[in-house]
């Protein structure tokens, strides 16, 4: 039976920690981008990869983690011991970047919306709105900002609501 | 627009994705994921949730500031103002390229339409026809209803024909302006000659004060519209009778 040389079952190992993190980031990345049709499927497996990535994010860095000080325990060489923490830092790196909102970076959100009187609001009068009216309490959402924003956490006659574009 | 709560959970939102050009949001408070169409939840611990409708017009601004003088705007986040869309964005967007399209349907796939949901049926309806006519009665299901156009010439409602506490189903007729009607009066309905305004409301003649039901009229494109309605028919307009021969 062959044995693996320590060095080679440790980047054996490093690599497929490094192949999992790499599809947990691109793989939700590449299915649910503009302009590509989902289909069904990949969607909802995009969709459980991102519910699911942290939890696979922080097991591939503790896996690295340790494989590392395995390796560092048989391996005196500081030259292979730094490139050895490279490693560490691309799955770290991965860690970090899937927790990237990509869609909140091309349309931040509104964190303190700020509102006006109708009468003080400077929009054009052609300009279309998205209104609504509970009980007694009216608001517009100018379509301009919200084709940019797309979604608003807001709360209108005591009632929350979430006006969309 | 939806309802931010579920089973008495509040829930915040956020921008989450995209699926076939309609996008996803993520509540916070339970990381599920919410189609922003339809208010459904398609993945995680609430899915199969149906979030709760409130209604809601797309108008313009002098429209709606006429009806609600008291009501407040959302301002402009003044770092992001240059990223805004122009004011005529959804006309603009009709160039842009669709991931679906239904050329069975023989409609464009960035066609305007205004949809109407009733008994258990979906209609598209396209806007620039609804805004040539002004008011086109029609059926969505086994519903009559009409469609009109306000009086900017923009936006647009949809009611059900029937008139509330009566058992008349008229037909409806819009009106033309004149020093004999009152200012607000946009169409007048053939059982009972009263005249009615953008909000539906009666307010001349026998039905005084009645309001019609309202329909959720949605402003989309064709093949989200389609995409997120199967079964929808498309309203075509009748064809003009031709020339006497």
């Amino acid at each position: 039976m062959p044995t693996f040389h320590p060095g080679r079952r440790f980047l054996v190992w490093l690599l497929a920690c490094l192949l999992l993190s790499l599809i947990l980031l691109v793989y939700p990345i590449y299915v649910i981008r503009p302009f590509r049709a989902q289909g069904p499927r990949e969607l909802a497996l995009a969709l459980a990869v991102l519910r699911y990535r942290p939890a696979g994010m922080a097991a591939c860095v503790i896996a690295v983690f340790s494989l590392i000080a395995w390796y560092w325990r048989r391996e005196k060489r500081v030259l292979r011991r730094l490139i050895s923490s490279t490693g560490l830092v691309a799955v770290s790196a991965a860690a970090l970047l899937s927790r990237v909102n990509v869609y909140e970076l091309m349309f931040h959100p509104i964190d303190r919306a700020t509102f006006s009187t109708a009468a003080a609001a400077s929009l054009d009068g052609d300009e279309n709105v998205i209104a609504v009216r509970l009980g007694s309490v009216a608001r517009a959402y100018p379509i301009r900002a919200m084709s940019y924003h797309h979604l608003l956490n807001d709360t209108l006659d005591g009632i929350p609501i979430v006006p969309t574009y | 627009m939806w309802r931010a709560e579920i089973d008495g959970l509040r829930l915040s939102f956020h921008l989450a994705g995209i699926n076939n050009q309609n996008f996803l949001m993520r509540d916070d408070q339970t990381g599920t994921y919410w189609q922003q169409i339809s208010g459904r939840a398609i993945s995680g611990p609430l899915a199969g949730r149906q979030l709760t409708r409130v209604p809601s017009d797309e108008l313009t601004f002098a429209l709606w500031k006429s009806e609600q003088p008291q009501g407040t705007v959302l301002d402009d986040v003044a770092v992001f103002r240059t990223q805004y869309a122009a004011k005529d964005w959804d006309v603009r967007m009709r160039r842009a390229p669709t991931v679906l399209s239904y050329p069975e349907s023989g409609v464009a796939a960035r066609e305007l339409i205004v949809g109407l949901r009733a008994s258990g049926a979906s209609r598209a309806f396209p806007y620039d026809a609804v805004l040539a006519h002004r008011l086109i009665e029609d059926r969505v299901g086994s519903e009559l209803v009409v469609l009109v156009t306000g009086p900017d010439g923009k936006s647009v409602r949809a009611f059900r024909s029937h008139i509330p506490g009566t058992a008349a189903v008229p037909e409806f007729y819009r009106l033309e302006q004149s020093a004999a009607t009152p200012a607000s009066s946009l169409f007048m309905d053939s059982a009972t000659g009263s005249q009615w305004d953008f909000q539906g409301c009666a307010v001349s003649g026998p039905s005084h004060g009645i309001c019609l039901d309202r329909l959720e009229a949605l402003k989309d494109y064709w093949f989200d519209w389609r995409n997120y309605n199967p079964a929808t028919s498309f309203y075509k307009e009748p064809a003009q009778p031709g020339p006497p021969r």
